[in-house]
């Protein structure tokens, strides 16, 4: 990694040290909601659901700490060149970090419902596509916090697998539907989680598609990789 | 870094030092003070004498006919006119030759010779020139237009009165175009104007205030010189504006007066240097008005 | 107005090695609206040298920025191209400054008509001596002949383009030295006009300045990119970024990087160009 060299205002510079350190910090908040919502729909803990639920507000607080920091920047500074990207990119970030918040807590809402519902199936999937997800989203701020384009390329490429996994849930859940109508609540619960964690998972490669501006100074042009097939499935019910 | 912000703000003092230092300087500073002032006051009292002096004996010789009359034998009724004309005629003939040739002297240097070796010359002999004991230049002229031309006349007066005159406008000239700054110049030059006609339209315009103090101040300096008159126009104790032969002026004739040992003669010298006096003190007090209303 | 054959030369023989690809695309891409064309130019103060193997292009009817620190040779450029440098012996330019197919850095350029067709306005305002009136007339006595009414329709157009007509129309005859700082750069502006030139160069015209008069000058300077072709140089980036279309970046005698503004504003190529900028020099 190619090292800048220190700003001359030194008061600036510690100004942008702290803007990467609270979006880090921000990023890390939400990868815990992330974990702890997955874990809570896994052990079937309502208690750790409720929690993540509380903590949302937490996230919140500091996107609009965030934010004004960010604009206080912009007017004071008025920064050019990576400065200004990075800030810029700080102020899209946060946005998508508190988005992911929100999916967190919804599916941590619906690990709640999910508890008192008799199980379905081993939610290995689940595992798998929050770990996968909670991957990414680390990478995608490792890659900021180090101005590392390349990692943030390797997240922006890495979503395929979230929604293969996502592809596979949607087929499992189909299938428990048909099999015996009452398993249509958790089912469709078990869903809105899966959806849940993709879009957490889009959100990611969202992030790492802002580093990579704020880092090199190009958008990257070219479609993602997607492999979301589940827009075109069709449930046959067995005949 | 850290080192430095570990010692207190502020020079470390020592109160007794301190006190003592101070004590040493401020008797420094009176003494100073007083020699100052010791020497300004000396100065003072022997201009305030002349002036009182001046005053007093040549109001005490004016009268109309100093201005009515020209020089006459002692005893009879004289006046002054011959030479206040003479001086006239002298003073403004010499500095109509010399003010152009001192303008563009001075412009020469300023404008175009500008660290050139030889507009260094050139500055240097002006110099010289200008601090050259006027006795030379006049004895110079003796040389080159009264002995071949056989015989005193005006116009060497006015030769001589030229060549003291020239330096001192070029002085000024160079100086006030020296202070006008280079970015004006750009300005011109930028419009697509070529270079003679920046200096005549824009930098003679912007220094003209400068160089008419100087023009001022070289012609209340030729108007008190003697030396240089001595050998060339002579003097003349009859009324004549013919250049071509001796010619009176005031100085000479304050200098011819001033020693002879006739009482109404000396109260016309009185008279004549209280005249050259008032002259030279308008002029330079019409020199700094000039510059004071271009500031 | 720019020969073809002009344009097709100076396409990718033009640029330093250093660029890098980014730059030679944005040259040649302003390449067909050339309206001075800078190739391989050197400048001597004396054995100093100033500039080295500049490539450069001033687009028509654009604003070009240059920025860079003190002594990086940005002023030196402006003042090549106005032939000012000739005023001073021992300063020397190499190299080719093409306008209209001409080298204007060639000996026996008429220097005068030169400067009749780029104009240039100084870091100070430098109002003549003279009328508010004279001021302006004096540039065009030096290049035209005209009447009377020709001349006062003639300097309420400069003073108008120069936003300054409305503030000393019931005043022309009074001196120009008795305007303010901004007016009087607004003044030197519109004497610069009246001559019609093509190009019009900036040194630094906002340095003396207060902050609402330097707006004023930066939003005439937009106003009138309509029909000049403008280079500013200045020390002030937000300047650069708020005038200019192509900003160029100076450093050591060398053009670093050029790019449009809004590109080099947000993501310069050179990481010099990005240490500038930012405030990362040492």
């Amino acid at each position: 990694m190619e090292q800048m060299a220190e700003h001359t205002v030194r008061a600036y510079a510690e100004e942008l040290r702290r803007l990467r350190e609270m979006v880090a910090r921000m990023g890390g908040l939400a990868e815990r909601q992330v974990a702890d919502a997955t874990t809570a729909l896994v052990r079937r803990d309502a208690e750790l659901a409720t929690e993540v639920m509380s903590r949302d507000a937490a996230i919140d607080a500091l996107e609009a700490e965030i934010e004004a920091f960010c604009i206080r920047l912009l007017a004071l500074r008025q920064p050019v060149g990576q400065d200004l990207r990075l800030i810029v990119a700080a102020m899209k970030i946060i946005h998508d970090i508190e988005r992911i918040g929100d999916y967190a807590r919804n599916a941590a809402k619906r690990a709640i419902v999910l508890a008192q519902q008799p199980a379905l199936g081993s939610l290995n999937g689940f595992q798998r596509m929050a770990r996968l997800v909670q991957e990414n989203l680390k990478g995608a701020m490792d890659a900021l916090v180090n101005d590392d384009a390349n990692r943030a390329d390797e997240v922006w490429a890495a979503d395929e697998p979230v929604d293969e996994v996502y592809n596979g849930i949607f087929r499992e859940m189909l299938t428990f539907m048909m099999e015996d109508p009452r398993n249509i609540t958790a089912a469709t619960h078990l869903l809105f989680v899966a959806k849940n964690l993709e879009r957490i998972g889009d959100h990611a490669t969202n992030i790492a598609e802002t580093v990579h501006y704020a880092v090199s100074g190009e958008t990257l042009a070219e479609e993602r990789p997607k492999a979301d097939s589940s827009a075109f499935a069709v449930a046959r019910p067995p005949s | 870094m850290s080192a430095t912000t570990m010692q207190p703000l502020g020079p470390v003092k020592d109160q007794a030092v301190a006190a003592a230092l101070g004590r040493r300087r401020k008797a420094t500073d009176r003494l100073v003070r007083l020699l100052s002032f010791a020497a300004t006051g000396i100065g003072l009292i022997f201009l305030a004498s002349i002036l009182v002096t001046l005053f007093f004996k040549g109001f005490g010789a004016m009268n109309p006919s100093v201005f009515t009359e020209v020089t006459k034998p002692p005893g009879s009724e004289g006046g002054l006119l011959n030479a206040i004309v003479g001086s006239l005629i002298q003073v403004a003939l010499a500095t109509a030759i010399g003010t152009p040739i001192g303008m563009l002297v001075g412009t020469f240097l300023a404008e175009y010779a500008k660290g050139s070796s030889f507009g260094n010359v050139v500055r240097f002999v002006s110099d010289i020139l200008l601090s050259a004991p006027s006795i030379l230049i006049g004895l110079f002229v003796y040389q080159l237009l009264v002995l071949p031309f056989g015989g005193f006349s005006g116009w060497a007066g006015v030769a001589a009165l030229t060549i003291i005159i020239i330096p001192i406008v070029v002085r000024t000239t160079e100086d006030m175009l020296t202070l006008i700054p280079n970015t004006l110049r750009e300005a011109v030059i930028g419009l697509g104007s070529p270079k003679w006609k920046m200096i005549v339209t824009i930098c003679w315009r912007s220094a003209i205030s400068g160089i008419i103090t100087g023009i001022l101040l070289g012609i209340a300096r030729i108007a008190g010189e003697t030396a240089p008159l001595l050998f060339t126009s002579l003097g003349n104790n009859a009324w004549t504006t013919d250049l071509t032969g001796p010619m009176p002026s005031l100085p000479i004739t304050i200098y011819s007066y001033a020693g002879s040992p006739f009482q109404d003669w000396i109260e016309l010298a009185w008279a004549g240097a209280l005249l050259i006096t008032l002259a030279v003190l308008l002029l330079n007090i019409l020199a700094r008005s000039v510059l004071g209303r271009s500031k | 107005m720019t020969p073809p054959s002009d344009a097709e030369t100076t396409s990718g023989t033009t640029q330093n090695a250093s660029f890098g690809g980014m730059q030679a695309r944005s040259a040649v891409a302003l390449n067909e609206t050339a309206r001075v064309t800078v190739r391989n130019l050197d400048f001597y103060y004396g054995a100093n040298k100033a500039l080295k193997g500049i490539n450069f292009l001033l687009p028509e009817k654009q604003v070009t920025g240059m920025i860079g620190p003190s002594g990086c040779g940005k002023s030196t450029l402006l003042r090549v191209l106005n032939r000012m440098y000739s005023l001073y012996p021992g300063q020397r330019a190499e190299g080719e400054v093409l306008m209209d197919g001409e080298n204007i850095i060639a000996d026996g350029v008429d220097m005068n008509a030169l400067r009749a067709k780029i104009g240039m306005v100084f870091q100070k305002p430098t109002p003549f001596p003279m009328s508010i009136y004279d001021n302006i007339a004096f540039g065009i006595r030096l290049h035209e002949k005209l009447n009377k009414a020709q001349m006062d329709e003639r300097i309420e157009w400069a003073l108008s383009r120069a936003a300054i007509w409305g503030e000393v129309k019931d005043r022309l005859n009074s001196s120009a030295m008795g305007l303010s700082g901004g007016q009087q750069q607004r003044l030197c502006i519109a004497r610069t006009i009246a001559v019609r030139p093509e190009v019009i160069l900036f040194d630094e015209p906002t340095s003396a300045l207060d902050p609402i008069s330097t707006l004023k000058i930066e939003e005439l300077i937009d106003e009138l990119k309509r029909d000049f072709t403008i280079a500013i140089v200045t020390h002030n980036m937000q300047q650069a970024a708020r005038c200019a279309d192509q900003v160029a970046f100076f450093y050591l005698g060398e053009l670093i990087e050029v790019a449009p503004a809004g590109q080099l504003f947000t993501a310069p190529k050179h990481p010099k160009t990005q240490e500038y900028i930012t405030g990362r020099f040492g």
